[in-house]
C-alpha cells in the first residue's frame, strides 16, 4: 500500500513522529545504504554496521532534513561520510568479496572460480583506491550518479569530482589491465 | 612510427606515457571515461575513422567489462538490517505503556506503539484508505506521567500511562473521488471498535488527518 506514496510524503509523516513511515523508508532504501557501504568498505560486517548506523542517524537527523534535496541524496551523503570515516579509522579490511552473498551460477566449478577471481580483482582494485577516489568511483560507476549529484553528496565541486574520477579510472585500468 | 596496436597493447605504457593524448590528438582520459561509462561503441565523427581511438576504446572497454559486470550484480541485503534499525530507533524513542489491568498476578501492559500499529492496520482495511500511519498521542500526558512514575515504573518503560484511555493519531491518504469525510468517520469507528475488542481500552480517541488523495 505504501508504494502508492512518494518518499517526500513518507519523510513528512516520519518527521511528525510516525515511526512506521520511517520504517517504510528503510524498507525502500536500506539496500542503497548497505550497497554503498559494502562497495566502499569491501567487508560485509563493516557494511552492515555502517548501513545500520547511517539509517539510525538519518532518523535522528530527520527533524533537520529540508526538502531541498531528495531523501536518497541525503541518505547517500550520510552513508558515504560514515563509510569514509570508517575507512579513515581502519585502513585494513578483512574481506574483499563484494559478491559473497549473491546467488551465483556455481554449478560449473571452473566458472565459479573465474567469477571469484574477477570479483576479487575488481574489489581489490576498488578498495585499494584512496578514499575520495573510491567514493567517486562507487557513486558514479556502481550507483550511476552524475558528477553533479556526487558533488552535492560529498560536499565537493564538479571539477573536483571529475578529477577524482579521472585519477581513479587510470589507477583501476592499470591494475585490471595488468591482471587480465 | 607508432601504430595503434603498439600503443594499446601495453595499457600501463599508454596510461603512464608523458602525453595525455593519442597520436591523433584525442584525450586519453576522455576516451577512458567514454569506455568506463559504457559508451565505447558510440563513436563520434572523428572516432569512426580513427584507428587509434577505436583501438583504445576497445582495450578500455575490455578492461572495464568486469567492473560493469560487478556493478550490474544485485546485492543481497542482510535480512536483519531493517529490524536492527527499528530496534535501535525504539531504544531512542521513549516508550509509552498502557497498563490496562492490575490483577493479583500483576499488570498487563501494552506498548503505545503496538496500539498505534493495530489502529493503523484497522484503518487500512476501510474502503477508500490508500495509506495509513499511526502514532500514539500522549506527548503531554506522557511527560507528566514520566515525572509521576519515575521512582516506581518498570525498568524497561520510559513512561507509564495508567488507565484505559487511548489517544491515537492517524494520518491517511485516501483514494481520489471517495468522500473524504465519510472515509474518515468510517476509520474512526472501525479503529475504536478494533481497539475496544482486541485490547480492552474503553475510552478511545482517534484523531484522523487526511493529508493526501491518491488516484
Amino acid at each position: 500500500m505504501e508504494a502508492d506514496v512518494d518518499d517526500a510524503y513518507l519523510v513528512r509523516r516520519a518527521q511528525e513522529g510516525y515511526l512506521d513511515a520511517y520504517t517504510e523508508l528503510v524498507s525502500r532504501h536500506g539496500a542503497l545504504a548497505y550497497r554503498v557501504a559494502l562497495r566502499m568498505l569491501g567487508d560485509h560486517h563493516d557494511a552492515e554496521d555502517v548501513a545500520q548506523d547511517s539509517l539510525v542517524a538519518a532518523w535522528q537527523q530527520l527533524p533537520g532534513f529540508k526538502a531541498d534535496s531528495s531523501f536518497t541524496t541525503w541518505l547517500y551523503r550520510i552513508v558515504t561520510r560514515r563509510a569514509l570515516n570508517r575507512i579513515n579509522r581502519s585502513t585494513t579490511t578483512n574481506s574483499l568479496d563484494l559478491l559473497g552473498d549473491l546467488p551465483g551460477d556455481d554449478s560449473d566449478p571452473a566458472r565459479a572460480v573465474q567469477r571469484d577471481l574477477t570479483v576479487d580483482a575488481v574489489t581489490d582494485a576498488v578498495t585499494a583506491l584512496p578514499p575520495p577516489q573510491r567514493a567517486a568511483i562507487v557513486l558514479h560507476h556502481f550507483e550511476g550518479l552524475s558528477n553533479a549529484e556526487i558533488a552535492r553528496i560529498t560536499g565537493s565541486t564538479v571539477p573536483a569530482v571529475r578529477s577524482h574520477l579521472f585519477r581513479a579510472r587510470r589507477t583501476l585500468s592499470e591494475t585490471l589491465g595488468g591482471w587480465r | 612510427m607508432t601504430t595503434p596496436n603498439d600503443r594499446t597493447g601495453d595499457i600501463r605504457g599508454l596510461l603512464n606515457s608523458a602525453s595525455t593524448e593519442l597520436p591523433c590528438g584525442a584525450d586519453i582520459d576522455e576516451l577512458l571515461e567514454q569506455a568506463a561509462d559504457s559508451n565505447a561503441d558510440q563513436l563520434d565523427t572523428h572516432q569512426q575513422t580513427c584507428p587509434h581511438c577505436q583501438a583504445a576504446l576497445r582495450e578500455f572497454a575490455r578492461i572495464w567489462q568486469p567492473v560493469h559486470a560487478l556493478a550490474a550484480q544485485p546485492v543481497s541485503v542482510p535480512a536483519a538490517l531493517k529490524s536492527a534499525v527499528t530496534a535501535q530507533i525504539r531504544k531512542l524513542v521513549a516508550d509509552i505503556w498502557y497498563t490496562l489491568q492490575l490483577t493479583d498476578g500483576g499488570a498487563i501492559r501494552i506498548a503505545a506503539r503496538v496500539v498505534a500499529t493495530l489502529a493503523r492496520d484497522a484503518a487500512a482495511t476501510v474502503p477508500g484508505v490508500r495509506v495509513a500511519f499511526g502514532r500514539h498521542s500522549h506527548g503531554r500526558i506522557a511527560e507528566l506521567a514520566e515525572k509521576a512514575t519515575l521512582s516506581h515504573r518498570h525498568p524497561h518503560a520510559a513512561v507509564g500511562v495508567l488507565g484505559r484511555t487511548a489517544v491515537i493519531d492517524l494520518a491517511l491518504a485516501v483514494r481520489y473521488g471517495d468522500p473524504v469525510d465519510h472515509v474518515a468517520r468510517q476509520v474512526q469507528q472501525r479503529v475504536i471498535a478494533e481497539l475496544r475488542t482486541t485490547i480492552g481500552v474503553q475510552d478511545v480517541t482517534v484523531n484522523v488527518t487526511v493529508d493526501d488523495v491518491i488516484a
